[in-house]
């Protein structure tokens, strides 16, 4: 039975490998202090506990305060493994907040994180890419990410990285595209984008299909996407079996198909008898994806022709529980049966 | 234990230090102790507690034996002396100290007691004799358990169930406490990444209706762009077909006008160039280009001959006209150098020589084309005479003579 003596002796120490925490307001300018340690253990356990310590928001706010950010950029550079892929999930952790992504933006740190991109660490190069990832989230992270001229260099490893890592490109391509298309397209991501819809995993074929769809928005991807023959294996990703994969290929479809050499190449490819299909399918986002594309196939003569048969299928979507469904439908409808 | 200093043969401190004590039979003692002897035998018994060799407390202020084997002769006679002292002054006090008076004289002082109860004075201390023997060597039995004395109150006290703590009551708050930070990490944890979940779910509805509106722009934007080109090409067309037939009826128009215009061109232009001269009747030409000339050549000719002939005879008139001046110039002066005045005579006559001349001198220059037959003939005054002669018979044949006076002259030139 336990004593009731008060024992000299510290508490067991559960964790040996995270630093302990200083009481109160003391614990973070402690661990900020042990960042910039030259004893690597001290740092390693100080950053252990940090990203214990920083999921609360208010921690961060004042962790951002003490100057943590600072310290943390120094340790990117760090020679130890063990340190970087730690110090990029605390980074990681911290771009998951609004202030954080201010301090991203503050300290200038997204430029040495990119350097971690080609780290030979696994866990380093994931986090790295989570923490970008989560940057490029809001409008003006995903400026700043495109002003560092990082897209280039995310296409490039977007051809041989991990598939995990492959995923986390995709989408944080996919909010850079949001803002600037220019530089993706001079660096070949049009083709990348093309050859990963046939990867075996169906999360990376659905985030290419949307990254194609979101690349396709201005003209000059709209071309290249028909250039670079995009189009076929979009049509045969709508029979896939996964909903996201069909949502955004059928998406991919309706942005590329509203230039003319769109349409005709979709046309040549048989693209309507699947569309058609999805038109009755589950998810809404498929629906609507789909009768946005059936919409802009329409556009041509030919493809309103062959549409004259599914009209009546087309009006029952316009009592769809979903009211962006319905009001694509109710505009499908009005194309397929105008005359000029 | 009685401990036993051995016997100082030194005076000074120094060699080993060595230590017996060996059993002594008790010594014969006075009862009372003696002022004088009791330091020796103090000394002889040692207690350690009071050995002055042994340094007790601060060692700042000791005395420090000397290190040599011999004391310093200084030291020697010093204590010497201080002891000397030492007695004489006690000898002093000794004699100082009040005695009571001498005896009177045949008297004794003898001390008695005068107290209640009698003490014995004798020197002998009792002594009992007492004897003992130790046992036979029996086996030395086993130390007994040291068991220290129980000093204190034995207090006994017992805790019966429910005295001290009701255990399920009392873990609870710490169990909540526990449990309950437990499942508030993961439950944090799990709310980050629902929060997480719940914020993509969000963006991806948001992305589908963008999705959906950016197409539906597009596509409209497509459209209205199609729709305009095609009006565009039908204006454009229109505009074609409007300005084609525009074309046409102005040139068909030009081309009446000009017809019209042109129709009464030609002989309007005939009429002009005929007007101008030129189209030309070859007969008539000829005779113009050809008859003509030679006829003016011919009318010259004998213009010429005439003039010529009136130039003879102008300057034979002159001639004449000359000397009869001379002639009659001589004749005034002779009359004068003979009259001796009369010059207002002579005047008349040289006014009217002077027209003679004046007159022959124009008909030559009238004629300045045929100038080379008529200014030869002033020239050739003494020719002139000569064809004087023949220009009357020129001048009557028109013809051949003519020509020959022509040729004549030409070849005189």
């Amino acid at each position: 039975m336990a004593k009731t003596v008060i024992s000299q002796k510290l508490p067991p120490d559960i964790d040996p490998t995270k630093a302990p925490l200083a009481y109160g307001d003391r614990a973070l300018p402690r661990l900020n202090r042990e960042l910039n340690d030259k004893e690597l253990i001290t740092r390693q356990r100080a950053l252990m506990t940090l990203c214990d310590y920083l999921h609360d928001p208010e921690h961060i706010a004042e962790a951002l305060r003490v100057g943590v950010a600072e310290s943390l950029k120094k340790l990117l550079s760090d020679k130890d493994p063990t340190v970087r892929h730690k110090t990029t999930e605390v980074l990681y952790v911290i771009a998951t907040h609004n202030k954080g992504r201010d301090a991203f933006l503050d300290y200038g740190i997204i430029v040495p994180l990119s350097k971690l991109f080609d780290d030979s660490v696994d866990l380093a190069r994931k986090n790295a890419h989570m923490a970008m990832e989560m940057m490029s989230e809001i409008p003006y992270g995903a400026a700043g990410v495109v002003e560092a001229q990082l897209v280039p260099k995310l296409v490039g490893k977007l051809r041989d990285e991990l598939n995990e890592i492959k995923e986390l490109i995709l989408d944080t391509l996919h909010f850079c595209l949001r803002v600037e298309t220019m530089h993706a397209l001079v660096a070949g991501a049009m083709e990348v984008f093309t050859e990963l819809l046939g990867h075996n995993q169906a999360i990376i074929r659905a985030k290419a299909a949307r990254d194609i769809m979101d690349l396709s928005v201005p003209l000059d991807g709209k071309n290249k996407a028909c250039e670079v023959k995009a189009l076929p294996p979009l049509v045969g990703l709508l029979k896939d079996g996964d909903t996201y994969v069909r949502s955004m290929a059928a998406g991919a479809i309706a942005t590329i198909t509203i230039t003319t050499q769109g349409k005709y190449l979709a046309l040549e490819a048989g693209a309507i008898p699947h569309l058609v299909e999805l038109v009755e399918d589950k998810n809404s986002e498929v629906r609507l994806n789909s009768l946005k594309a059936l919409t802009t196939l329409s556009e041509a003569p030919e493809g309103r022709k062959e549409l004259l048969n599914h009209v009546d299928l087309i009006k029952k979507r316009m009592e769809d529980e979903s009211e962006a469904v319905v009001k694509a439908a109710t505009i499908a409808v009005r194309v397929i049966t105008w005359k000029p | 234990m009685t401990t036993v200093l051995p016997q100082q043969k030194e005076q000074h401190g120094g060699g080993t230090y060595t230590f017996s004590s060996r059993p002594r039979a008790v010594q014969q003692r006075k009862k009372y102790r003696d002022a004088g002897q009791g330091q020796d035998s103090a000394a002889l018994y040692g207690n350690i507690m009071y050995d002055r060799r042994i340094v007790r407390g601060n060692t700042y202020a000791q005395h420090t034996l000397p290190a040599t084997a011999q004391p310093d002769p200084i030291e020697i006679q010093r204590q010497q002396e201080a002891r000397r002292r030492a007695i004489a002054r006690k000898r002093a006090k000794e004699q100082l100290r009040p005695r009571s008076p001498e005896a009177v004289e045949g008297r004794k002082h003898i001390d008695v007691q005068t107290e209640l109860y009698l003490e014995e004075l004798t020197d002998r201390v009792e002594e009992a004799d007492v004897e003992t023997q130790t046992d036979t060597f029996l086996d030395r039995p086993p130390s007994p358990l040291f068991i220290p004395a129980k000093t204190g109150k034995d207090v006994a006290t017992q805790i019966y169930e429910g005295d001290l703590f009701d255990f399920d009551i009392e873990v609870k708050p710490i169990l909540e406490v526990l449990v309950g930070k437990t499942i508030e990490q993961a439950l944090l944890e799990v709310m980050e990444e629902e929060e997480l979940a719940n914020l993509r779910a969000q963006q991806r509805e948001f992305e589908e209706l963008r999705n959906a509106e950016l197409v539906e722009t597009q596509r409209l934007e497509e459209q209205e762009r199609r729709h305009r080109e095609e009006k565009e090409r039908r204006m454009k067309q229109q505009r074609e077909v409007l300005r084609k037939e525009k074309e046409t009826a102005e040139k068909i128009a030009a081309r009446a006008f000009a017809q019209s215009y042109l129709a009464d061109l030609i002989p309007s232009v005939f009429g002009t160039l005929a007007d101008n001269g030129y189209f030309f009747d070859p007969v008539e030409r000829d005779v113009e280009s050809g008859f003509m000339p030679w006829l003016m050549e011919t009318v010259e000719k004998a213009i010429d001959k005439s003039v010529l002939g009136r130039t003879m005879v102008d300057v034979l008139i002159r001639e004449v006209v000359a000397q009869r001046m001379e002639s009659f110039e001589a004749l005034q002066r002779s009359i004068q150098e003979m009259s001796g005045g009369a010059a207002p005579v002579a005047k008349p006559l040289e006014m009217e020589a002077p027209s003679f001349i004046a007159e022959a001198a124009p008909p030559p220059e009238e004629t300045p084309a045929e100038v080379p037959s008529a200014e030869e003939a002033p020239a050739t005054e003494g020719e002139g005479e000569g064809e004087q002669a023949e220009e009357p018979e020129g001048g009557e044949d028109e013809g051949e003579p003519a020509e020959e006076g022509g040729d004549d002259a030409p070849g005189e030139a």
